[in-house]
């Protein structure tokens, strides 16, 4: 296995696929910290002007000890963690597409561990897009907001663990999605419509219809959870007291209407990843290789 | 795991892609030591029998052995046997040598053993090229490069000579001939009896997924018949004393000769004499093995069970009496073509290489004598209505003689 492992690692790494998509996801989520801060900022600037902060005693807050950026850093992450999906998804497409999986067959013991050395290798990978992911986003956010809502070195942890965790999940899950799919337009496009456009629009239709709960059962929604559900724990326990109506308004912020607890959430997600894998493992399994 | 004897054991293979029966109850041994070939017309299976032993395809039914085992069950299955199947499945982008160390990797070599076998293919001075930039030929040799890093004891080649060069053709039957001397086994597929009968001491022909031929090349090489062509003054009296003289495989051809078969041309012409009978003309013709071939495989796409005469799986094999189709009347131009003296053909022609160096030409020979090929490709050469073997006959390089 320890051989496998090898040579899947250094497929990964002869070709440019891995820079190629790692310089877009560290300028998205740079560029997404960058934004959000900026939002945030003026949000809190807002907040704490004269005309706020009349508001904010009758509603019994403290607008200055809110975290606004936790929200900006879990967004940021949710969406840069598309492009390591993206490259699990082309982990098994890309070698029934090169027809280089004749040879990783030939060269194997058997499928199982040839596809086996394949998940670990993009396990650890998923890890590296997360870990550039993270550093982006902190940097971004650091550069645009004000120290005050930054998270402490706690929360940031935190943010950090759940953000290279859900890196890891998303490439898990594409490589899944990939080995079901064995197209790569095919992987690439499903992948991207469904978690950019489909399935936000069945969640607004969830969430019209006063059905949020399950939004934290579908694939984005499981994932957003992961760090949308860290960042809302983060801000609500610094922000002091925060009226019960605000708590949802604050979930949907993040990202993470409907979501359930980070694990929970981790562990939804995972059972999807799991899920296409399995059944892309199935067919791989028995396809015939022509 | 497995028993080490390089032995390959196909037994009863069969696969079905939907509709089509691809191939069909196949079984052949191939012994270590040996170069076997693995013949049959294009569509005829050869791939996908390779594709099952290798465990890429799962058969219908039967089962390929290697080693006395599955593929899936040799552990580490690229030491055993390394297999050359397409000039493809290389990652444009990646260079020769990653290409090289990436398998390297997985079979548990040492990254130099890439360059090992780099040099030995022939591509140490692009090691560094992207695969993607190759030509077919080069593909062809970092394929065999994959192939042998594992310094297997089996060598399985599809079809390797394919965009090949003379050279690499030569190079190649080189290889692979003390390859199989040193004890290993050799087993490789053409669609081409001439692209490998320098190569190769055995031969398995396929035809339709069902096997027709199973043996020693030599074995079929003495297994042909030669027939005499003639043309005498008075027809039925020759024929009457052929009769006469216990010669009973007489044929009346359209042009007025008549053909005998299984005798010398010297007792034709005796009996002839002796019979009153002129001869106006007198040739031999021996069938070569290209032909053979031709005859073994006919028919692949012609109507079913026509010359469906699967040859059991047997040694000596059964290729005991000529196929059906050689007692067919061949048109106009077909005697012209085995005009060369016998002895020729049971030689070598000189310089394997030069054969291919009409690469089209041995193609467009099995274009045409067949209805086999709706539509010949962009630049065969459509032959003359009345003259289908003419082409066959313009490459007399290949059958022999020269």
């Amino acid at each position: 296995m320890g051989n496998l492992i090898k040579s899947e690692f250094r497929k990964t790494t002869t070709t440019g696929l891995w820079w190629g998509l790692m310089i877009p996801t560290v300028l998205l989520a740079f560029g997404w910290a960058l934004g959000t801060g900026a939002i945030f900022k003026t949000v809190s600037d807002f907040m704490n002007s004269s005309d706020a902060e009349e508001l904010a005693s009758l509603l019994n807050v403290d607008p200055s000890q809110w975290q606004m950026s936790v929200f900006g850093i879990a967004r940021s992450i949710n969406v840069a963690t598309i492009f390591p999906m993206i490259f699990g998804g082309l982990a098994i497409a890309n070698e029934i597409n090169r027809k280089t999986i004749t040879t990783t067959f030939l060269t194997s013991p058997n499928r199982v561990s040839a596809l086996g050395a394949k998940m670990i290798v993009y396990i650890l990978w998923g890890a590296i897009f997360g870990i550039a992911i993270v550093a982006s986003v902190s940097i971004g956010i650091a550069l645009t907001s004000d120290a005050g809502s930054l998270p402490d070195a706690g929360g940031w942890l935190a943010l950090a663990g759940v953000g290279v965790l859900s890196s890891i999940l998303m490439t898990m899950f594409g490589v899944g999605v990939g080995a079901l799919m064995t197209s790569v337009v095919g992987t690439t496009v499903v992948l991207l419509l469904y978690m950019l456009i489909v399935e936000n629009g069945i969640q607004l239709v969830l969430a019209s219809q006063g059905l949020p709960e399950v939004i934290g059962f579908l694939p984005n929604g499981a994932v957003n959870g992961l760090t949308g559900s860290v960042a809302s724990s983060l801000f609500l326990s610094n922000a002091g007291v925060v009226p019960e109506d605000m708590v949802e308004a604050l979930r949907a912020f993040a990202g993470a209407l409907g979501a359930f607890d980070w694990w929970l959430s981790g562990l939804i997600f995972l059972v999807w990843s799991g899920l296409f894998f399995l059944g892309g493992w199935a067919a791989t399994q028995r396809k015939d290789i022509t | 795991m497995h028993d080490g004897t390089g032995r390959i054991v196909v037994q009863n293979l069969t696969k079905q892609f939907g509709p089509v029966a691809a191939v069909q109850n196949l079984s052949f041994t191939v012994e270590p030591g040996s170069v076997t070939g693995f013949l049959g017309p294009n569509g005829a299976g050869k791939t996908t029998t390779l594709r099952m032993l290798l465990g890429l395809v799962t058969p219908t039914a039967g089962i390929g052995l290697i080693n006395g085992r599955p593929f899936s069950q040799l552990g580490n299955p690229a030491r055993v046997v390394g297999a050359v199947l397409e000039a493809q499945g290389f990652h444009p982008k990646r260079t020769a040598r990653n290409h090289l160390r990436v398998y390297a990797a997985a079979i548990g070599v040492p990254d130099s053993r890439a360059d090992q076998v780099l040099q030995l293919v022939g591509l140490g001075a692009a090691g560094d090229r992207k695969a993607g930039g190759f030509s077919l030929g080069m593909k062809q040799r970092l394929a065999l490069a994959t192939a042998l890093l594992g310094d297997p004891q089996i060598l399985v080649l599809d079809e390797p000579a394919n965009g090949l060069d003379p050279e690499g053709i030569a190079w190649l039957r080189t290889f692979l001939q003390s390859y199989a001397r040193s004890g290993r086994t050799v087993l490789i597929s053409s669609h081409l009896l001439a692209e490998v009968e320098q190569t190769v001491d055995q031969v398995v022909i396929i035809s339709r997924g069902q096997t027709m031929y199973y043996g020693p090349l030599d074995h079929l090489r003495d297994q042909q018949q030669g027939r005499v062509l003639v043309q005498p003054s008075d027809t039925g009296a020759l024929v009457a004393a052929l009769r006469e003289d216990g010669i009973t495989g007489i044929e009346q051809l359209p042009d007025g000769r008549i053909a005998v078969t299984g005798v010398e041309a010297r007792q034709v012409a005796d009996t002839a004499l002796k019979a009153g009978v002129s001869v106006y003309g007198i040739q031999e013709e021996k069938a070569d093995l290209e032909r053979l071939f031709f005859q073994l495989t006919n028919g692949q796409y012609a109507a079913p069970g026509q010359y469906a005469q699967p040859v059991a799986y047997q040694q000596p094999p059964g290729y005991q009496q000529p196929p059906p189709g050689y007692q067919q009347t061949p048109p106009q131009g077909y005697q012209q073509q085995y005009q060369q003296p016998p002895a020729g053909y049971q030689q070598p022609p000189p310089g394997y290489e030069q054969q291919y160096q009409q690469p089209p030409q041995g193609y467009e020979q099995y274009q045409q004598p067949a209805q086999d090929y709706q539509a010949p490709p962009p630049g065969a050469q459509q032959p003359p209505q009345d003259n289908p073997y003419g082409q066959q006959h313009g490459q007399g390089g290949l059958g022999g003689g020269a």
